[in-house]
């Protein structure tokens, strides 16, 4: 099975262009509102609606808070794809080059948390390997890097 | 079923076949850009972005569902928001990704995924809606993650100053308040130095402290 990319999936909407929830009371709504209050509790404590993680097998959670959205993952030089499934393969395919795990949940149209949750996998399993940085936060060399980099943009 | 990348892999003019060569990814660096819905982010992010930007589409967690709303004919008690990002390749060693995050405080509990290692935030303002940016500046205020609010010029009007816009944000005097073009590429750069300006700024007092 090769990704979805393109394909059209009935019953859910692709990019989203207008939201429902844009619109507004007009112009009179300049007025700050008070925040919906914590009042509304689960209606009935039903949980629906968590069917992506039927491929993660029912997992929300576990995923090493190292990986990020932005965090670059490659394929493994020894990985082994054929006989995961689609979606783990579809994964190991895009990433022979770098990919984020953004643009693996866009690309392949995962959920972000899927996306995270099969990236983890596949890295315990040797199949990819996951760039996490040896520091949270950038240092001033990299900063500068980044404002000469945008500023040579026109 | 074969694991072939060869078949749709394609690198500068040619096709890789199999290839089993380990490329060295770049640095990733992220700017997050926030705001109230409709009032620019995409926009910004497309600006810029060297990719016509990408959705991605996070599930709410469960521990979100108490304050979240998913409206009286919905029998979901999860709701999936979108969140666009783009990116720019400063070089091959580093890159810049812009991820847009909806600005409501009912989404914050993603935010602190998002935030980590993150070099700052520009904060897009609609001045009509004013009231949409308060939970972005004050989880930023609090995260002490550097931000800039940036008051998007929808066709070149502002409708207020920018000090009245400081004034109603009630922001510290080190965060600054600008006004710029979502459409445009050289404004949005503009707008995201001055968030890199604050970033190097908290960079340097950390690494003195």
């Amino acid at each position: 099975m090769t990704p979805p990319a393109g394909s059209d999936e009935p019953g859910r909407p692709a990019t989203p262009g207008v939201r429902p929830f844009l619109h507004r009371s007009g112009a009179a709504a300049y007025r700050p509102q008070p925040p919906a209050g914590p009042d509304d509790q689960v209606p009935d404590g039903h949980i629906s609606g968590l069917r992506p993680f039927v491929i993660t097998s029912g997992r929300v959670d576990g995923v090493d808070p190292d990986i990020g959205m932005e965090t670059q993952v490659t394929v493994h030089p020894d990985a082994r794809p054929a006989r995961l499934p689609p979606e783990q393969r579809a994964i190991v395919a895009l990433c022979i080059e770098p990919h984020s795990v953004a643009e693996i949940s866009a690309l392949l149209k995962l959920h972000l948390g899927v996306a995270r949750i099969l990236v983890s996998d596949l890295r315990a399993c040797g199949q990819l390997d996951v760039h996490v940085l040896d520091s949270e936060f950038p240092d001033p060399e990299t900063i500068m890097r980044v404002i000469r980099g945008l500023r040579s943009i026109n | 079923m074969d694991f072939d990348p060869s078949t749709d892999r394609i690198v500068g003019t040619a096709r890789v076949p199999n290839e089993r060569k380990q490329n060295k990814p770049p640095v990733p660096v992220k700017i997050i850009v926030a705001g109230g819905f409709g009032v620019g982010k995409t926009t910004t992010v497309g600006a810029i972005s060297e990719i016509s930007p990408l959705t991605t589409e996070a599930e709410m967690t469960m521990e979100s569902v108490g304050v979240d709303d998913p409206g009286p004919d919905s029998a979901k008690t999860t709701t999936t928001i979108a969140m666009d990002f783009g990116c720019v390749t400063i070089d091959h060693t580093l890159k810049l990704y812009l991820f847009g995050t909806p600005g409501q405080a009912r989404f914050a509990f993603m935010w602190d995924d998002l935030i980590r290692g993150a070099l700052g935030a520009l904060v897009v303002v609609d001045t009509n809606r004013i009231d949409d940016c308060y939970p972005a500046v004050d989880y930023f205020e609090r995260a002490g993650l550097p931000f800039v609010v940036g008051i998007n010029t929808f066709n070149g009007q502002l409708g207020y100053s920018l000090d009245e816009v400081r004034w109603a944000l009630a922001v510290r005097d080190e965060v600054p308040v600008l006004s710029f073009d979502a459409r445009f590429r050289g404004s949005v750069r503009d707008a995201l130095l001055v968030v890199l300006d604050q970033a190097l700024d908290r960079a340097i007092k950390m690494r003195s402290s």
